[in-house]
């Protein structure tokens, strides 16, 4: 009976093992690249496009960049392989980044530069590291900080210090265009994205305008824009390439210019101070504005991230920002000489550093402390000039377009995915890293599956959307 | 041997994954199940405890019946857009259970005690998949202890009712998006149990040798977690936003009317049918209070708006010889779980189920039954955008054998 009984029901567990190896399934759509073809892919741009976040270029950035993402997706549609210039393992930490160490009692967040395993391999003349070369052929053709302004300047990664291009040449006098062509013709490209206006305003965006005489932080002209652009696409297109263009989103909608003024308005209410005092543009013009345009949408007034150690001396006498300043120009660290620079500097801009901080025509918030609505128009007028060029392109070009400015704006009230939320907002937000500029690896992939959108209904293609879960978002303090 | 029985399932017992609508475990007798699980018309012998109280005194002799099903269970799911299975469960055999014993007082009345796992569910989707903040890992059981009297008041009416005090427990683990400085992603784990008091009654009708009929109800219980384990583990320096509390919720385990007829057209054939109607809408939300705020709130909910759901049942049975009896079924069932409200706790779909089953006699008293259910969900696909569940297509199916033992005395 007992036998019986153990016989049985090892027969019924034995069928039940081999009934478990039926697995369900699902049918889905088959991946295919359409009228596209992705064997060989060369991504051109910034530093959108190399990786970067946490305000640096490291080597599990790289893993996580863009267009890495999206060859990784591509060769589920017949994708090559996709070389990028990594960083050595042993040295992961590539130029430094910042990491999140803790939060203040006020819950603001301390950052703190990454300095150990660089990938430095030496100075330039002025002091800059040099990084560790990559000249290999490679298909991530991408330099941090480069605008479209820079691509014809010969030096540019040597006289010009751009050490993230230099690193990837042998030939110190090659311009950017040059380089791009080189590598597409060794690649043999059949596919390609550009997504390079940002550094075209954006230096001048998170300097608040301040140093538009200098050419590093000035806005590049549409016309010089423009001329640049089509050469670039020249290239790329020579044999009717098929690729992906991407506008520059609003740079005053990301966290850099919209997590500080929500505090600063509310000291002031609490205080009932009905404005403040700044200077606007490169010169020492004052402007005034109410604390109810901060962070307005109409006349609105933006402070960059990198004024968060000064806002908690709004009120007081302080000449903190121009000591700073002061010790930046001076040609020499001697204190003489600082103090010599300093007093030029006070004079030059009228600033009385006895006066309210911030509240007095005498000493007001620092050009560079703030985004004026003056300021804010030249962007526009200069990010939509972008834009247009680059729709204009794709459409005469026959190319897929991804027009990221209008996706960032419609995603400015956040979104769920996979039960997780997402919004610009600066480190719970999910999508920017911590420099409050560039995406962390997990925004990068929502991205790269809206690019993978805009190439799907261009070339009748099937290419999956990527995992984004399976990228980083900010990393806190602590093992668990 | 009964007790040794016992103990084997107390070991594994209680991981019944739900593979009726919603989290409902329909496996409360091998005899049934291999009739599709039909039964409220009948005398089903000592399982009619479960099926129809009221017809637990037409029983011919006292009986213990022991059994229990293994139950395979496996889920895909497909990302939206991923071209690809994405992710499949990896579930653990469930091993829903059955004991019932009845004990005849007289002619008219009869006794009996039942214990069985009517509710149930476990989804195990592990830690990589693109879900796992909204579920890793679901284990959600209940274990009803019923004692049952029956009364027959003539030879063509009895009626029955059961008190039963139900122990459920749940065990929830999930991701929490926020990552250490290693990458690692934070994990949240409720543990929980709760006991509650429900009643089973039934009416069973004969009015010929060829007909019988039953109306069922079992009614609902919610299944209240006062002092429940909250569990976080995430990076240190989000420890004080994740504090370890203690959590209560509700889950309510719906009520099921039945009715059920039986056609006994000759000696050696019944043929049964059966419809149940589950008060699904009783599942309006998935609500954990928790006694110190998590992540800035005392309370995490979550839309269900269940709708009430039917199942249809038909089954058969034909006695090949005196000791020999063949069982074949088929059922529909329908899901109770609203478009934008799938989850992956129970991604469920419109079910199709058929059975086989045989019943042996060994001797006069001791019978086994053995029972076959295969169960196939409709691939479904959902946005997941009202339950804050996981949007993409999930496909289900279950094979479940089954063994019982019966002594009759």
């Amino acid at each position: 009976m007992k036998n019986l009984f153990y016989k049985t029901g090892t027969l019924a567990l034995f069928a039940g093992v081999l009934l478990t190896s039926c697995d369900p399934d699902i049918d889905t759509p088959s991946s295919s690249a359409g009228t596209a073809d992705f064997t060989s892919y060369v991504a051109v741009g910034n530093s959108l496009s190399a990786g970067y976040a946490d305000n640096g270029l490291t080597l599990p950035g790289q893993q996580a960049s863009l267009p890495a993402i999206l060859a990784s997706q591509f060769q589920k549609a017949g994708g090559g392989a996709f070389e990028q210039p990594l960083f050595p393992e042993d040295k992961p930490n590539g130029s430094g980044y910042l990491r999140l160490t803790g939060f203040t009692p006020q819950g603001q967040p301390i950052t703190q530069p990454v300095t150990t395993d660089l990938a430095v391999r030496g100075q330039n003349e002025k002091g800059a590291p040099l990084y560790t070369k990559y000249t290999e052929n490679v298909n991530n053709l991408a330099i941090p900080g480069i605008k479209t302004a820079d691509i014809k300047t010969p030096g540019y990664g040597s006289t010009q210090g751009n050490a993230y291009f230099e690193r990837l040449t042998d030939n110190p006098m090659q311009t950017y265009l040059q380089y791009v062509q080189a590598q597409a013709e060794a690649a043999n490209h059949t596919f390609f994205s550009v997504w390079i206006a940002e550094n075209d305003v954006l230096g001048y965006a998170t300097s608040g305008g301040a140093f538009e005489t200098d050419p590093r932080y000035k806005i590049t002209p549409v016309a010089d824009f423009d001329a640049n652009f089509k050469e670039l696409l020249d290239v790329l297109t020579a044999d009717k390439q098929k690729g992906v263009l991407i506008t520059v989103p609003d740079v005053t909608s990301v966290p850099f210019f919209t997590t500080l003024g929500p505090s600063i308005k509310q000291v002031l209410a609490t205080n009932n101070i009905p404005g403040m005092v700044a200077i606007t543009g490169s010169g020492r013009d004052r402007t005034q504005f109410a604390a109810s345009q901060i962070g307005a949408a109409e006349n609105g007034i933006y402070f960059p991230l990198t004024a968060s150690s000064y806002a908690p001396l709004i009120g007081q006498p302080t000449g903190k920002y121009w000591r700073e300043l002061a010790k930046q120009l001076s040609p020499s660290q001697d204190p003489l000489v600082v103090r010599l620079t300093l007093a030029g500097v006070l004079a030059n801009y009228g600033i009385d550093t006895t006066a309210m901080f911030g509240l007095s025509a005498g000493n007001p918030l620092p050009s560079a402390l703030v985004l004026d609505p003056v300021e804010q128009a030249k962007i526009k007028t200069a990010t939509e000039g972008y834009n247009q060029i680059i729709k204009a392109q794709a459409t005469a070009r026959d190319l897929a377009f991804f027009d990221a400015n209008a996706y960032f704006k419609s995603i400015q009230g956040g979104f769920a995915a996979n039960n997780v939320g997402y919004s610009p907002a600066f480190i719970t937000g999910n999508l920017f890293s911590l420099d409050g500029i560039h995406p962390t690896p997990r925004g990068y992939a929502v991205v790269a599956n809206e690019v993978i959108d805009v190439i799907n209904s261009k070339y009748n293609a099937n290419i999956p959307k990527a995992d984004i879960t399976q990228y980083d978002a900010v990393l806190f303090p602590g093992r668990q | 041997m009964k007790s040794r029985i016992l103990a084997l399932l107390g070991g594994t017992l209680l991981s019944a994954s739900a593979m009726a609508g919603g989290y409902q475990v329909n496996l409360a007798s091998q005899r049934q199940i291999g009739m599709g699980h039909t039964g409220t018309g009948l005398v089903t012998g000592t399982s009619s405890i479960f099926f129809n109280p009221g017809a637990m005194s037409y029983v011919r002799e006292n009986g213990v019946t022991i059994g229990a099903s293994a139950l395979f269970s496996k889920i895909a799911y497909s990302a939206p857009e991923s071209n690809g299975v994405t992710a499949r469960t990896d579930n653990p055999v469930g091993t829903p259970f059955q004991v019932y014993a009845v004990y005849k007082i007289n002619d008219k009345l009869a006794a009996g005690l039942g214990v069985y796992t009517p509710f149930g569910s476990t989804a195990k989707w592990g830690q990589e998949w693109s879900g796992r903040f909204g579920l890793e890992e679901l284990s959600l059981s209940a274990i009803f202890f019923q004692p049952t009297l029956s009364y027959a008041i003539t030879d063509k009416l009895g009626i029955g009712a059961g008190l039963t005090y139900v122990k459920g427990s749940v065990n929830l683990q999930r991701g929490i998006p926020v990552q250490d400085e290693a990458g690692n992603y934070g994990r949240a784990e409720l543990d929980g149990d709760g006991t509650s008091l429900g009643y089973n009654v039934g009416i069973y009708f004969k009015p010929s040798e060829k007909l019988s009929l039953g109306i069922n109800y079992r009614s609902r219980v919610d299944v209240d977690v006062e002092e429940g384990d909250a569990t976080f583990t995430v990076a240190p320096s989000l420890k004080s936003r994740f504090p370890d509390t203690k959590f209560g919720a509700s889950l309510p385990l719906p009520a099921t009317l039945s009715v059920g007829i039986g056609f006994m057209p000759t000696e050696a054939l019944t043929i049964a049918v059966d419809v149940n109607r589950v008060e699904w809408s009783a599942y309006e939300s998935l609500r954990f209070d928790y006694k110190d705020a998590v992540n800035g709130s005392n309370f995490t909910e979550n839309a269900r708006n269940y709708e009430d759901a039917y199942i249809y049942r038909i089954g058969a049975e034909y006695k090949a010889t005196e000791a020999l009896a063949l069982r074949a079924g088929a059922y529909y069932d329908s899901s109770p779980v609203q478009d934008g409200y799938l989850t992956p706790e129970t991604p469920d779909a419109d079910a199709r189920g058929l059975s086989v089953g045989l019943g042996y006699s060994v001797s006069d008293n001791i019978k086994l039954d053995a029972s076959f259910l295969y169960i196939n969900k409709k691939e479904r696909t959902d946005a997941s955008d009202k339950s804050g569940g996981i949007g993409g297509t999930y496909k289900a199916v279950a094979y479940i054998p089954g063994l019982a033992l019966t002594y009759n005395f």
